[in-house]
């Protein structure tokens, strides 16, 4: 039979399986009703362009979506946490459009919305599929929007546009503006410049070097005052919070510079300096642009994290009727039910049914608990197997899932990330350069008499001490070092965090997934003659528990030849293992509990989880599981110790596998059953006693102590929320990483000092020069392209750094 | 070469490459870059039709922005 292509979508089928139908003497063909209806739709619209929009893209087919789903778009819980109203009244929302695959989708979505009643606008971005929608609450429902987009064959969410998402968006777009200006400005300059030093050598007439002086005074003005605003906005910031920063040098020197050069420009007295206002403004410019680009949104992923949360639960009222309520207005005390694979939102106690809980969110730990009657239930954790009924404790803002996401906002608006920059070695010498200048200014003014000389030499003091040896320092160095680090997989988001991670003292690593696998691996078993392989196996690859992942992998590397058995009546027991009967034996495998339920007796001593397999009444194996290092996390730490820094670890497990695991991998301290808060804490008391603390973790347990620490990295495979939050992201979680990016980051401050202290030497030989009032233009050009190369090549030897284990 | 001469060339072409600056900035600013894929497709949806369409969009702006005005009065 021949393949057709469906009409409305483009996908392929056979054509004994399509529908066919007449439109307009037309022969069309749809794969399914969805098409065809949408088909209809568009048809009828009078919107058939958009298939020759469209070409030879394929679509999604559109999928049934129930109706009653569409109900919580008017909930007001959801209006409240996703809908903005705008000043003038109207609404706003943004949303995901999924589905769209091609800008003839983007048309389509954008003409339908257009076309509805009440829509005011609707504007699509095709690169992100995240639309903004406009609409008038009086004429049209968001209900009937989102039904709209729907019945077209898309289909769309909301998403929680933070102000801080739209604030970054904003910032680099407002940094690529002056860039741009910063570039025009100086590479015009520049040639003009390139004349004025060839007519240096080949002597020019003082009339055509006013020309050029005034062309380079129009150009540099907007270079120094509109791009060179976020240095002065810096200075103003570093001047309020009692702090020399990077940021009044380089607005002192530019603006002295640009002083000073008006004044030669006007009286014809010396050089004008107006390219090095433009250059300096435009080099420290870009290197801040780049750090600008480089950080990820932190609260970009909490949104993420927000939208895992339910709006509405499943309450049982009092007379036994279930009904689905919004969150916000469930109170302590009500009954909710929660059946198997949801996410509990509110916290209570169990008064009905038992199940197994992952609390991976809240402790970082893998295994499920089991939960019965009485047994409390945190927010955040979810239910895998079963249906229960539970009494709220709380409301939903107290609860702790709330209560973390709440804690995580507030750290991320309120780390203190300018404390970075005070003390650094350059904020030490832009005071020193001021003070030389004020003092050879009152020092020429004493012994001179003239002012005004006395100002032109200081002010040649801070230009050139100030140009861009200085403004390459630190940016050049660290940007190298970021280059390096990102090659070997580690990803810095700042380049202030190099820095500061150099000078950290001491390093709180999280357990599981940081240290260890996070995935039990038998590390011995006890196997009897009797035992087959055959039958275990196919009983433990249907679980997806971690437990019965770990016997799996060892069956499968022990026993190359297994046969699975077929099996019947396999019942899982909740937290205790499972039962079924292969080949007419009744075969278990659990723990300890599951042989106590079945009466049968046996004793043993472990620190480690325990998996026996019972047949016919008959103990046949019994396995040891533990959670293993992560490669090289031994050596790793002992390097991270040698490179003096002090290693705790910070678990939510128990103290005995805590204990057990710091031992194995050489960690005198550590603090273990950990909430979220206590990690926190914790961080908080080390940096209270005066260390520099770098947090490693990999869960959303962590993130809170992430934020709190002063570096915080995150394992790549972790939680979107603890990449988002963290300052360092090790793309391959090997511990191993965790020593290079210190490593990176030392040789990188290194760097940095040096590059500082070349400074300090050339300006220790320049300065003089200039106090004395020697200035010469010619020497002033040459050293300042000198001191900006020999920064540079010395940054360039970060690249060359040498890692132990790599040959 | 005279000093007026120099002048002319230096302030046309400096004159010349701020509008093309200045474009670039407005087209940053108003968002026109934005949805890089968007903008190249920009082309093929250029017609009459659209053209209309955005007229109209404009329109219903306006006539909400009235409505709800007049809704409220000014307290």
């Amino acid at each position: 039979m021949a393949q057709v292509s469906c009409t409305h979508c483009h996908l392929t089928f056979d054509e004994s399986v399509m529908i066919k139908e007449e439109i307009d003497g037309k022969l069309c063909y749809f794969c399914c009703h969805g098409c065809q209806g949408v088909y209809h739709l568009l048809h009828s619209e009078g919107l058939d362009t958009f298939y020759a929009k469209l070409g030879n893209t394929k679509l999604t087919p559109p999928q049934p979506i129930l109706e009653e789903s569409l109900e919580k778009f008017d909930l007001e819980g959801f209006q409240k946490r996703y809908v903005k109203v705008r000043d003038d009244g109207l609404k706003e929302i943004s949303l995901i459009i999924e589905g769209i695959h091609c800008s003839a989708c983007v048309w389509l979505n954008e003409k339908v919305l257009r076309k509805s009643d009440g829509v005011i606008e609707a504007d699509i971005n095709y690169t992100t599929n995240k639309a903004k929608v406009v609409w008038d609450d009086d004429t049209i429902k968001l209900s009937k929007i989102i039904q709209t987009i729907r019945a077209i064959g898309y289909n769309a969410f909301a998403y929680d546009a933070q102000i801080q998402e739209e604030l970054a968006t904003k910032k680099r777009k407002e940094y690529y503006m002056r860039i741009l200006v910063a570039v025009f400005g100086s590479m015009n300059i520049m040639w003009i410049a390139v004349a004025k030093y060839a007519g240096y050598f080949t002597v020019i007439e003082q009339q055509f070097k006013d020309i050029l002086n005034v062309a380079e005074f129009i150009l540099a003005t907007p270079v120094l005052f509109y791009s060179g605003w976020v240095f002065f906005r810096g200075a103003y910031y570093g001047y309020k919070n009692r702090m020399v920063n990077m940021d009044i040098l380089v607005a002192t020197g530019a603006t002295l510079t640009y002083i000073y050069s008006i004044y030669a420009m006007i009286t014809r007295s010396g050089e004008v300096y107006f390219e090095s206002v433009a250059m300096i403004i435009t080099f420290v410019l870009v290197g801040k642009y780049l750090e600008v680009l480089g950080k990820k949104q932190a609260v970009d992923t909490l949104d993420q994290l927000k939208n895992t949360i339910p709006t509405e639960v499943l309450v049982v009222n009092p007379d036994g009727t279930k009904s689905l309520q919004a969150v916000e207005n469930i109170k302590a005390g009500d009954i909710l039910e929660v059946n198997a694979g949801e996410k509990i939102v509110i916290d209570g106690i169990i008064t009905k049914g038992e199940a197994n809980f992952d609390e991976s969110s809240l402790t970082g730990e893998s295994l499920p608990l089991f939960k019965t009657i009485d047994s409390e239930v945190l927010s955040g954790s979810i239910c895998t197997d079963s249906t229960i009924n539970y009494k709220a404790t709380k409301d939903v803002s107290s609860s702790l899932l709330s209560s973390i996401v709440a804690l995580l906002e507030d750290s991320i608006t309120k780390k203190p990330r300018i404390e970075q920059l005070a003390n650094s070695v350059s904020g030490y010498f832009s005071v020193i350069i001021l003070a030389i200048a004020i003092a050879t200014f009152v020092g020429w003014w004493f012994f001179d008499g003239s002012w005004e000389k006395a100002l032109i030499i200081s002010i040649s003091v801070v230009v050139i001490a100030c140009p861009c040896a200085l403004g390459l320092a630190t940016p050049m160095a660290t940007l190298v070092g970021i280059g390096t680090a990102a090659k070997r997989g580690i990803i810095f988001k700042e380049a202030s965090f190099l820095e500061t991670m150099a000078k950290g003292t001491k390093i709180a690593l999280d357990k599981t997934g940081t240290i260890t696998q996070g995935k039990p691996t038998v590390v011995s078993a006890n196997l009897k003659k009797s035992f087959n392989p055959s039958v275990l196996y196919p009983l433990v690859s249907s679980s997806t528990h971690p437990i019965s992942i770990g016997i799996k992998n060892y069956l499968e590397e022990h026993f190359p030849n297994i046969e699975p058995r077929d099996f019947t009546q396999l019942k899982n027991i909740q937290g205790k293992g499972f039962s079924a009967i292969v080949d007419g034996s009744e075969v278990l495998g659990g723990n300890l509990k599951l042989l106590e339920e079945f009466g049968i007796d046996f004793e043993m001593e472990s620190d480690n989880l325990i998996f026996i397999c019972v047949v016919d009444g008959e103990i046949v194996a019994s396995f040891e599981l533990k959670d293993k290092l992560k490669d090289g996390a031994r050596e790793a730490i002992e390097e991270l110790k040698k490179q003096g820094l002090s290693v705790v670890m910070l678990t939510g497990d128990h103290q005995r596998s805590a204990k057990s695991i710091a031992q194995e991998a050489g960690i005198e301290e550590f603090y273990a059953n950990l909430l979220p808060q206590d990690k926190a804490k914790y961080i908080d008391d080390f940096k209270a006693q005066g260390d520099v603390v770098i947090m490693a973790g990999d869960g959303i347990n962590d993130s809170i102590a992430l934020t709190k620490s002063n570096i915080a990295i995150a394992m790549g495979g972790g939680a979107d929320v603890t990449i988002g939050v963290s300052d360092v992201v090790l793309l391959d979680e090997s511990p191993k990483k965790l020593k290079e990016s210190h490593l990176i980051s030392k040789r990188t401050y290194r760097s940095i000092k040096e590059n500082i202290s070349f400074s300090i030497i050339y300006n220790i030989i320049a300065v003089p020069l200039a106090i004395m009032g020697f200035v010469n233009p010619l020497i002033a050009a040459l050293s300042m392209s000198l001191s900006s190369l020999v920064v540079v090549s010395n940054s360039m030897r970060i690249k060359n750094i040498k890692f132990k284990d790599t040959k | 070469m005279s000093s007026s001469i120099m002048i002319l060339m230096l302030s046309v072409s400096t004159l010349l490459g701020a509008i093309g600056l200045i474009a670039l900035l407005w087209g940053v600013k108003t968002g026109q870059f934005d949805d890089t894929s968007k903008f190249i497709d920009g082309a093929r949806y250029d017609n009459e039709e659209d053209l209309r369409d955005a007229v109209m969009m404009e329109e219903k702006q306006k006539a909400a922005v009235k409505k709800k005005k007049e809704y409220r009065p000014a307290d």
